[in-house]
């Protein structure tokens, strides 16, 4: 059986994944991101077939990710990688998969059980964004849940809790004519002098999409349309509090602080109360144009 | 009241960055429930912030804010006081 590599392009970075036992395959999410062959990818997955035993066994975890319905993955720290965990997230008790990271954050092992038909599926969620997550940490840029629409000239994004009307948001604005750019999870980073969105996989088939960054929007239901800018401080901690990140590690958080810092010296941070139709749009038009 | 050293020994939890003349105060943790859980202090919270250390005691730092922000010591005692129960109490729940 000939054992092919994968390559993808997530928000402009090149990822390999390497086979190394069983054939692997990809979400359907995924498929829009495959691209040729890379010579030198940003990082390399290797695919490893069973779950190893024993690993982790003897030091407590630095970061649980888990909340009273789910457990997403346990992380723990080693003199030079980081281990993972990756849980069921139809039986928590049960381990999906184990993944090794490097201490560059350019190499990934993930081992995966192997599906019926003996294939392996490393970036199975939430694996994929946890190596999305972790590709952005040394690479100038954040990974952020939040809408983005892109009229061709700005791209807004608009950033709150769950239920705070992202997808909503994105919606009206995509009926006035705008491209979704996505409406839960996003990758921005830092290309040349400027500040991109890009959208990520998900668990549904969609293109790459990018979008220049002009304003963030940091958005709640109201019952009518009210706007502030937040700048300083403020801004910075507003923003950083929706993005994704695990904050057991002084290098990650300098990281992601420093980053923030730069997207809100030059982007526009405002709090944005808002009605859900259309009057929403007029409203920030005039705005930003004042 | 909160006393100086207990707030030195929670400082190390907690990772800070400059913006403008303001502080922000982002917590270490193990585990997602407190991610979103930071704050920022303003010019003066930052003074006094990054003028808690080992050696530090409470009429020293309550000198040093007097002389760098020009406000009359009753006054200031009796802020002093309060922002450090304040910060101490938000320090402890965030680091629960």
């Amino acid at each position: 059986m000939t054992l092919k590599n994968i390559f993808l392009n997530i928000a402009g970075y090149s990822i390999e994944l390497i086979p190394q036992t069983l054939p692997i395959e990809i979400e359907t999410g995924y498929k829009y991101f495959v691209t040729g062959k890379i010579n030198k990818p940003d990082i390399t997955i290797q695919c490893f077939e069973g779950i190893p035993e024993g690993l982790f066994t003897d030091i407590k975890p630095v970061f649980e990710a888990e909340n009273d319905d789910q457990r997403f993955y346990s992380i723990y720290e080693t003199k030079d990688s980081l281990g993972f965990i990756i849980y069921n997230q139809q039986n928590k008790t049960e381990i999906q998969q184990i993944a090794i990271l490097s201490a560059d954050f350019k190499h990934w092992q993930i081992y995966s059980t192997a599906t019926p038909q003996g294939r392996l599926i490393p970036l199975s969620f939430p694996m994929g964004p946890i190596v999305m997550q972790y590709l952005t940490i040394k690479n100038d840029a954040v990974m952020i849940h939040a809408s983005c629409v892109y009229d061709g000239e700005k791209g807004r994004v608009f950033t709150g809790f769950s239920g705070n009307g992202k997808s909503t948001m994105s919606q009206i604005w995509a009926s006035d004519g705008d491209l979704i750019i996505n409406d839960d999870r996003l990758i921005i980073r830092k290309e040349g002098t400027g500040f991109f969105v890009h959208n990520t996989p998900m668990y549904y088939p969609d293109i790459p999409k990018k979008a220049p960054l002009s304003s963030i929007y940091l958005i709640s239901h109201a019952p009518e349309n009210r706007i502030k800018k937040v700048t300083g401080a403020v801004a910075v901690s507003r923003v950083l509090a929706f993005c994704i990140q695990n904050n057991f590690n002084e290098y990650i958080i300098d990281n992601n602080l420093e980053f923030i810092s730069g997207i809100c010296t030059k982007t526009p941070v405002s709090d944005l109360g808002f009605v859900p139709d259309r009057s929403v749009i007029d409203f920030v038009l005039n705005y930003e144009d004042k | 009241m909160t006393n100086l050293s207990e707030i030195v020994n929670l400082k190390k939890h907690f990772v800070t960055r400059v913006v403008g003349d303001e502080l922000i105060i982002v917590p270490l943790t193990g585990n997602v429930a407190q991610m979103n859980a930071l704050f920022t202090l303003n010019e003066t919270g930052k003074f006094i912030w990054e003028n808690i250390h080992d050696s530090q005691t409470f009429d020293n730092l309550l000198n040093s804010l007097v002389s760098e922000f020009d406000i009359d010591s009753e006054s200031a005692q009796k802020d002093l006081n309060a922002f450090l129960d304040k910060l101490g109490s938000t320090l402890k729940k965030q680091n629960s």
